[in-house]
């Protein structure tokens, strides 16, 4: 457990008819907070150190009558994500059908991260995606991939649930804006965010994190 | 460690380039979507830019015990792999059949070129594949814990369902044996043909091959031949052994005959190659190996028999391949419960 690291995060109840669409109107009357990012250290002996390219995201909450939702913006010079063909004959194909066009580029990629069991007190679990006693659940949104829900109780223990969410992302303007449906992310919930720049190879630990915050 | 461990002894000289064995896999493993580029087995000309392109001198592997950064190999570096106009060609006629797009690199795109030196050009083929190393680097680098290394034969696999295509394991790989499909997100390779390995059933590379220079066996098994090869008569190396990574797939390596016109001198005292470029692909434990092949040569050039030299003849596949069943194997260890 780590000690609360909390800023009182803005949340605001509206009409969400559109609360999927990062553009819809009811975004720009939300209010926002600036959540600053911090680097991971190098987590492997071969990996080169990086620039700090993402400082800092914008976060806002919504609280609806249709769910719950979060809206992530970031500056991104580099817009790196790809339109993958479906695999739709792995492993039993007569001939070859698609390719693979790239072998080393990554996605640029966010998440939020939530304790899967409720929080007693003002102590979240470790943001190292969370630990044994205080497990949490993570809402992935990859630009090439899509959404997915990862649950772990500590590092190296991220496995997928097989689920999935409603989300929707899209880049503008050197920017990505991506919302996020977490239904469990109620009012008060701590959360942190996860930012990936696929253009320095993030991907895994290697990536921009934000301390908790809670959605109040 | 694994309690036992499955191994290829390849002997370069007998190879005759013809990439039968490189088609054997492809057919069998990578004709899935997204593994268009991927040859878990291919056979490369030496001296050469190899598969992927520049292979052996972009890092991976351990150094001080430590893996040793490395790169990614691009989409090019593996080669390009492209369409000819056979629709215009056979239906309109009239014209050469020719690439769809302008063709800069492919897995094999410097055959036969090799080197010269002292005016006389050399070459050999050296086909590769995953070396089942009992100290892989892509296992130690895999932060999913998605690479296992099998205890009953130490064939070493990417589990598909825990891979989440981060690379590190393309990275550390010092031979660039992993891929990447794309499509699917994960991280592929050559699997030994574990399938047919336990059921006594010899890789389709060797089982395809004309040339009859693969051996499979158990390195531990000292009624095999692998293991005669490489622990008894010492005659086998594995690649780049100062990689760290203790490759189980070894090399005869090439005889490197004398240049024209040295008739009569030991290939050591005017080989037609550099006898340095095999120290950097096998170490400098190649020159003993080499003098002991000449040797053996020498003996059987003078009417002695050569149990060495019977052996990489190798006409007969029990000659070549000693492999139990794996339901025997387990037996045989003990680890089989009824």
């Amino acid at each position: 457990m780590k000690p609360l690291a909390c800023l009182l995060f803005c949340s605001a109840a509206a009409f969400a008819q559109n609360a999927l669409d990062p553009t819809a109107a009811e975004w720009k009357s939300a209010a926002h907070m600036t959540l600053s990012l911090q680097r991971t250290p190098p987590l492997y002996p071969t990996d080169a150190p990086a620039a700090i390219e993402v400082p800092s995201v914008q976060a806002q909450f919504l609280h609806t009558a249709a769910g719950n939702f979060v809206r992530l913006e970031w500056a991104d010079k580099t817009h790196d994500t790809t339109v993958l063909p479906k695999a739709e004959r792995a492993w039993q194909g007569e001939h070859l059908v698609t390719q693979s066009a790239a072998t080393d580029r990554f996605s640029d990629a966010c998440a939020v991260m939530i304790p899967a069991k409720p929080v007693i007190g003002d102590l979240n679990p470790s943001l190292q995606m969370g630990d044994a006693d205080h497990p949490v659940r993570i809402f992935v949104w990859d630009s090439t991939r899509g959404a997915a829900v990862m649950e772990a109780s500590g590092r190296e223990t991220t496995k997928r649930t097989g689920q999935s969410f409603p989300a929707q992302g899209q880049y503008a303007n050197g920017k990505w804006s991506v919302t996020l449906q977490v239904s469990d992310m109620k009012a008060g919930t701590p959360f942190a965010v996860a930012i990936w720049n696929g253009s320095q190879q993030d991907r895994d630990g290697r990536k921009y994190f934000t301390i908790w915050y809670r959605a109040q | 460690m694994s309690q036992h461990q499955i191994s290829m002894v390849l002997d370069l000289n007998k190879c005759l380039g013809c990439q039968t064995c490189t088609l054997a896999c492809k057919k069998l493993w990578t004709d899935g979507d997204g593994m268009d580029y991927m040859y878990w087995n291919n056979v490369e000309t030496r001296p050469g830019q190899g598969y992927p392109r520049n292979w052996d001198k972009i890092g991976g592997g351990f150094e001080d015990g430590k893996l040793r950064p490395s790169e990614l190999p691009s989409k090019e570096d593996y080669g390009q792999t492209f369409e000819y106009n056979y629709a215009e060609r056979l239906f309109q006629g009239g014209m050469q059949a020719m690439p769809q797009e302008e063709v800069r690199n492919t897995p094999n795109w410097d055959e036969d070129v090799g080197a010269l030196m002292l005016g006389e050009n050399y070459y050999f083929y050296l086909p590769r594949l995953c070396n089942h190393c009992t100290n892989p680097a892509c296992l130690e680098a895999c932060p999913r814990k998605a690479i296992y290394k099998r205890a009953e034969d130490g064939i070493v696999l990417v589990d598909q369902e825990r891979c989440e295509g981060y690379r590190y394991c393309m990275k550390a790989c010092p031979y660039k044996k992993i891929y990447f499909n794309e499509l699917l997100g994960k991280a592929q390779k050559c699997i030994f043909c574990y399938p047919r390995i336990e059921k006594g059933e010899v890789n389709a590379c060797a089982k395809q091959c004309p040339g009859r220079l693969r051996f499979v066996g158990f390195l531990d098994d000292p009624e095999s031949a692998v293991h005669k090869l490489v622990h008894v008569h010492k005659v086998a190396l594995g690649l780049f052994p100062d990689k760290g990574t203790e490759p189980n797939v070894f090399y005869v390596p090439p005889f490197n005959p004398p240049r024209t016109g040295s008739y009569g001198k030991s290939v050591l005292e005017d080989p037609r190659m550099p006898m340095d470029y095999l120290k950097y692909l096998f170490g400098d434990e190649v020159v003993d190996v080499i003098r002991r092949l000449e040797s053996e040569l020498h003996r059987s050039q003078n009417g002695g028999t050569s149990e060495v030299l019977q052996l990489l003849i190798g006409r007969d596949d029990h000659v070549r391949y000693q492999i139990p069943k794996h339901e025997d194997l387990i037996q045989i260890q003990g680890a089989h419960k009824a």
